[in-house]
């Protein structure tokens, strides 16, 4: 066997990736949600797509239930579906009036949360009859979401960020604006439970702390990247996607440069940074065992429809990197 | 007066890798060994490019990835680089004249031993500049009286020629179309002496060119293709601001706020509609023509027409160019937008196994019906 750092999937989605899911239980089934409509799941290791899960349109979110059996997604046509792996079958637990942006699920209260452009989050119990639980009004359309432990951090447009306790949904424990200036477009939460990572369409990243004491708050801060100088002129991407490993306490960020960096947040360093990828980076996920990156990687519509049309942009892919612990692993003080 | 010392900028040893300079030569290679000629499957590291290639190959049987942490374009094993040795002389100058502009000291500062940089030093024997349509005349009359030969004809062309004095020099080409008609100026048969305005590619054939401007001192060569060597790439156009107007940070009230209706209990069927998205596009992000300055069109010329962007309003540096300019909604949300996406509901039904999904599918067809 050939020991391979990265390994390209045979079979892709034939348009965009929208999102990216590990399953919880088995470290090599990916979930691959598209703009194509489709949700594939892939077993990596054999490089092979072992199903496809057709929606009515572009599928934004997927999670897997953490016993690994059940897949539920959400997208441009506003079901939240549940997917019965073995049969391949599906069943509508709820609607939002507009697209599902993200969804969640916690294993603290076993509920699966969807947030949508509808301005709203609801709550679903998959195993009842009547799944939607509660629906709560929002300010601002839901751009994404992430969760740890009890704690659910809600990103949305107009910069603004809510960060609940899943338990008490009612309302948020927090209300905060986004400490960048420009619109977010990703989040992900530290596996240790002490804060969060957002990131802004103008490549810049912020680490913020749940918690709101002076002396932990002097703690946050932002960065930029995934820019470049070219003729004079500093070039911006948005960051697609950030996504903490979950052992190390380092995170990637993903942009649409076609670039992926690998951060250490406490040291305030760049760890590295994978060679530049054909297109944008859309998504990025480690699995649960932090042991593999998936990288989807396909045109990111920033030059709108004009640049969907362009030769270049209509490859698709998804990289799976083997993660050794060195890359990804703050640098010891030598 | 001991103060005002001047500092002398040295150009330090630096990365082609990833254009970061050091102390000396020295910790320059140990950088290159450790970032970029590191071998990503064992510990070892390596001296040069070419020798992790080998070395990828050979010990671990695999293809050589691309060299870590480098810049765009400069990730391929092609180029052999070994502390400074080695590298492009192209990149050298383009270093030099970053570091110059960085560090705010003049041009060729740093000694102009390779590309651009020489050629300003080389004093041109003409003006560099797009001559009237009276100078023109004039050094036509000169011309001909140098080469002491009076032809009406030639002078009714060279009327004729006014509109085409920006023209490259081939747009003077005699048609080819008079046989017998003599080639009309002496240069280009003259053996030995090419025609001065000859300036296009080697190679091409000297085409009858019409009298005025070869061998004329002080006449532009209007050479065809790109601008004069030795002028700065783009300048940096100090006077230049984007256009006034943009709104700035993203107004929070974007969508009008959230959907009236408290929370839903029920799982209600799937609207059918195209949805509130489609309907409500913001008022303020509509493509609009804005004049922009050259310099500005150069950059975006391959953005989204997305309304204009004004880095400076929103807080950026001037020079700054955001790939994604629309403040009030997402690329996600914009994709969802297009037809290709949004069109979904009546083109393609799913079988449904699902009370819910039948019932959005009857909804479905009747609204077919009444379309």
């Amino acid at each position: 066997m050939t020991f391979l750092v990265e390994l390209e999937l045979e079979t892709t989605p034939t348009d965009g990736i929208a999102c990216l899911a590990w399953s919880t239980v088995d470290q090599k089934n990916l979930l691959v949600g598209s703009w194509d409509s489709s949700l594939r799941l892939y077993d990596t290791d054999a490089n092979k797509q072992l199903a496809k899960f057709d929606h009515k349109a572009a599928v934004l979110g997927a999670c897997f239930s953490p016993d690994g059996r059940s897949v539920f997604s959400g997208g441009l046509d506003t079901w939240l579906r549940m997917w019965d792996l073995q049969q391949e079958e599906f069943r509508v637990l709820s609607t939002h009036s507009r697209p599902i942006s993200s969804l969640i699920y916690s294993q603290v209260t076993n509920n699966i949360i969807t947030g949508s452009w509808d301005a709203t989050l609801a709550v679903h119990d998959p195993r009842s009859a009547t799944p939607k639980v509660a629906s709560y009004d929002l300010p601002e359309r839901v751009y994404h979401m992430d969760s740890v432990g009890n704690t659910l951090v809600v990103a949305m447009g107009g910069r603004k960020i809510n960060i609940y306790d899943v338990r008490k949904m009612e309302k948020p424990t927090q209300e905060r604006e986004s400490s960048l200036r420009f619109m977010t477009r990703a989040l992900a939460c530290m596996p240790s439970g002490e804060g969060f990572a957002i990131a802004s369409i103008e490549g810049r990243v912020a680490v913020e702390i749940f918690d709101m004491s002076p002396a932990v708050q002097a703690k946050k801060y932002a960065f930029k990247c995934h820019r470049q100088t070219i003729d004079g002129n500093d070039h911006v991407w948005p960051v697609n996607s950030l996504a903490f490993h979950p052992i190390h306490h380092t995170f990637a960020s993903a942009g649409s440069d076609g670039l992926v960096s690998i951060w250490d947040h406490t040291a305030k360093k760049r760890l590295r940074q994978y060679p530049q990828y054909h297109n944008a980076v859309n998504a990025i996920s480690f699995n649960a065992a932090g042991s593999k990156l998936a990288i989807g990687v396909s045109y990111g519509w920033d030059k709108g429809q004009e640049g969907a049309r362009a030769p270049e942009n209509g490859r698709v892919s998804i990289f799976v990197r083997q993660v050794t612990d060195k890359e990804v692993m703050p640098k010891s003080k030598a | 007066m001991v103060k005002k010392k001047k500092t002398k900028h040295v150009l330090r040893p630096w990365c082609w890798y990833c254009e970061r300079d050091f102390e000396d030569e020295k910790v320059l290679m140990q950088h290159q060994k450790a970032k970029h000629f590191k071998c990503g499957h064992c510990p070892r590291k390596l001296n040069t490019a070419g020798g992790l290639a080998v070395h990828i190959q050979q010990v671990h049987k695999l293809d050589p990835e691309p060299i870590e942490n480098a810049l765009q374009g400069r990730n391929g094993y092609d180029i052999e680089i070994f502390g400074m040795e080695g590298i492009p002389a192209a990149d050298v100058a383009t270093y030099k004249r970053k570091k110059e502009l960085e560090l705010g000291l003049p041009v060729g500062y740093f000694g102009n031993k390779a590309g651009e940089q020489n050629k300003p030093t080389t004093k041109r024997n003409y003006e560099n500049r797009v001559y009237t349509f009276e100078e023109l005349r004039g050094m036509l009359e000169t011309h001909r009286q140098l080469m002491g030969r009076e032809d009406d004809k030639m002078d009714t062309t060279a009327d004729a020629s006014g509109p085409v004095l920006h023209a490259a020099p081939q747009t003077y080409v005699l048609p080819t179309g008079l046989p017998g008609l003599p080639p009309p100026i002496p240069p280009v048969g003259v053996p030995g002496i090419p025609p001065l305005s000859m300036t296009g590619p080697p190679g091409v054939p000297p085409v009858p060119v019409l009298p005025f401007p070869p061998s004329l001192p002080g006449m532009p060569p209007f050479p065809p293709g790109p601008a004069p060597p030795g002028m700065p790439p783009f300048p940096p156009a100090p006077g230049m601001m984007p256009p006034p107007g943009f709104a700035g940070l993203p107004p929070p009230e974007a969508l009008g706020g959230p959907p009236p209706g408290g929370p839903s209990i029920t799982p209600a069927p799937p609207r059918k509609d195209p949805g509130p998205w489609l309907s409500k596009p913001p008022s303020n992000t509509t493509p609009q023509s804005v004049p922009s300055s050259p310099m500005k069109r150069m950059v975006l010329a391959s953005k989204t027409p997305s309304g204009p962007f004004d880095p400076v309003a929103a807080g950026l540096k001037e020079n700054t160019v955001l790939q994604w300019t629309d403040m009030d909604f997402s690329p996600l949300e914009r994709r969802a937008e297009d037809p290709k996406y949004s069109q979904f509901d009546a083109s393609e039904d799913i079988e449904m196994n699902e009370a819910g999904g039948r019932s959005a599918r009857s909804r479905a067809k009747a609204r077919d019906f009444l379309d």
